[in-house]
């Protein structure tokens, strides 16, 4: 019995076709948990900051650093499952999760707060909800570009959150902030929903 | 590579290969999220898993999540390294540089 080319080429398209399929759901799945947890702490924040405007500043410093440090911890979780006890020590998977997240999460924390100073700096907003707005849509954009590699739902979940922030906005600048809470927060955290359903 | 390899030949092991393959280094995909993603049934998705255990290509492990048993697989070295021969020796075909022979 021989395998043809043709063959051979039907087979690696298999092949290509189920690790894609595999990793995509992979990432839905990694991804899940960190949606909730933005999705929780947006509705906390916007919610906070509707009621106590007084005190947004200092409540959304406390709503993104718990973003962070629970980011942290979700991804140092993983690390650790990821590890092979049986190969490795545990307090040895630990120390290498620990150290490459540790990098990771400073570069991500450094370059987003320099990015969002940089662009608030240049971009001088005469109001609170074009911050309110601005940092949405950053995001929406992050997840529709990672979908291009990771899957069409995080491309779905980026529009989504786009055209809410937009539309509330534009459509109901007096309630913006309640709005973020109900449908960017609602949004993230159905997000997480649904990715975990892969 | 002049024989493909009889355990990753068969369609179905080659799916779970390429689907653990996928995954990062050491992770674990639960046997219930494999039946899933391959739209296996229980029993063959078992009887396949087993021959590739046994072959040394993949690891088994059983154990408790809280009360509920759970059963992980994850690749090993040697299911990594004979994944990357047999899809070498497809690309070798197709480039008409292989044997296309394959033992069954």
């Amino acid at each position: 019995m021989t395998l043809s080319p043709g063959e051979a080429a039907d087979a690696l398209r298999d092949i290509a076709a189920t690790e894609t399929h595999s990793r995509q759901l992979y990432g839905y799945r990694e991804a899940s948990p960190h949606l909730l947890i933005w999705g929780i702490l947006w509705a906390v924040g916007y919610g906070l900051a509707a009621a106590l405007p007084r005190y947004g500043s200092a409540i959304w410093a406390a709503v993104v650093t718990t973003g962070f440090l629970a980011g942290y911890a979700t991804a140092f979780r993983a690390a650790i499952r990821r590890g092979t006890p049986a190969e490795r020590p545990v307090a040895e998977t630990r120390r290498r999760a620990a150290s490459r997240l540790n990098w990771t999460y400073s570069g991500i924390a450094f370059i987003a707060a320099l990015f969002i100073a940089a662009t608030l700096a240049v971009m001088s907003p005469v109001s609170g909800r074009q911050i309110d707005a601005f940092i949405p849509l950053v995001v929406a954009a992050g997840y529709a570009v990672l979908g291009l590699w990771l899957g069409v739902r995080f491309i779905t979940i980026g529009v989504a959150l786009a055209v809410l922030t937009l539309g509330g906005f534009f459509l109901l600048p007096a309630y913006f902030g309640v709005w973020m809470a109900a449908f960017g927060g609602g949004a993230l955290v159905l997000g997480g929903l649904w990715l975990r359903t892969a | 590579m002049e024989q493909p390899d009889a355990v990753i030949h068969q369609p179905l092991r080659l799916r779970i290969m390429a689907t653990l393959k996928a995954l990062p280094r050491g992770e674990r995909l639960e046997f219930v999220r494999l039946r899933v993603i391959l739209n296996a049934t229980e029993g063959n998705l078992g009887a396949h898993l087993g021959t590739l255990e046994t072959a040394g290509y993949i690891r088994i492990e059983k154990d408790f999540n809280g009360k509920k048993p759970r059963t992980r697989v994850s690749l090993t070295e040697a299911g990594t390294r004979a994944y990357g021969d047999y899809v070498a020796f497809l690309r070798a075909i197709i480039d008409g540089t292989g044997d296309t022979t394959h033992a069954n």
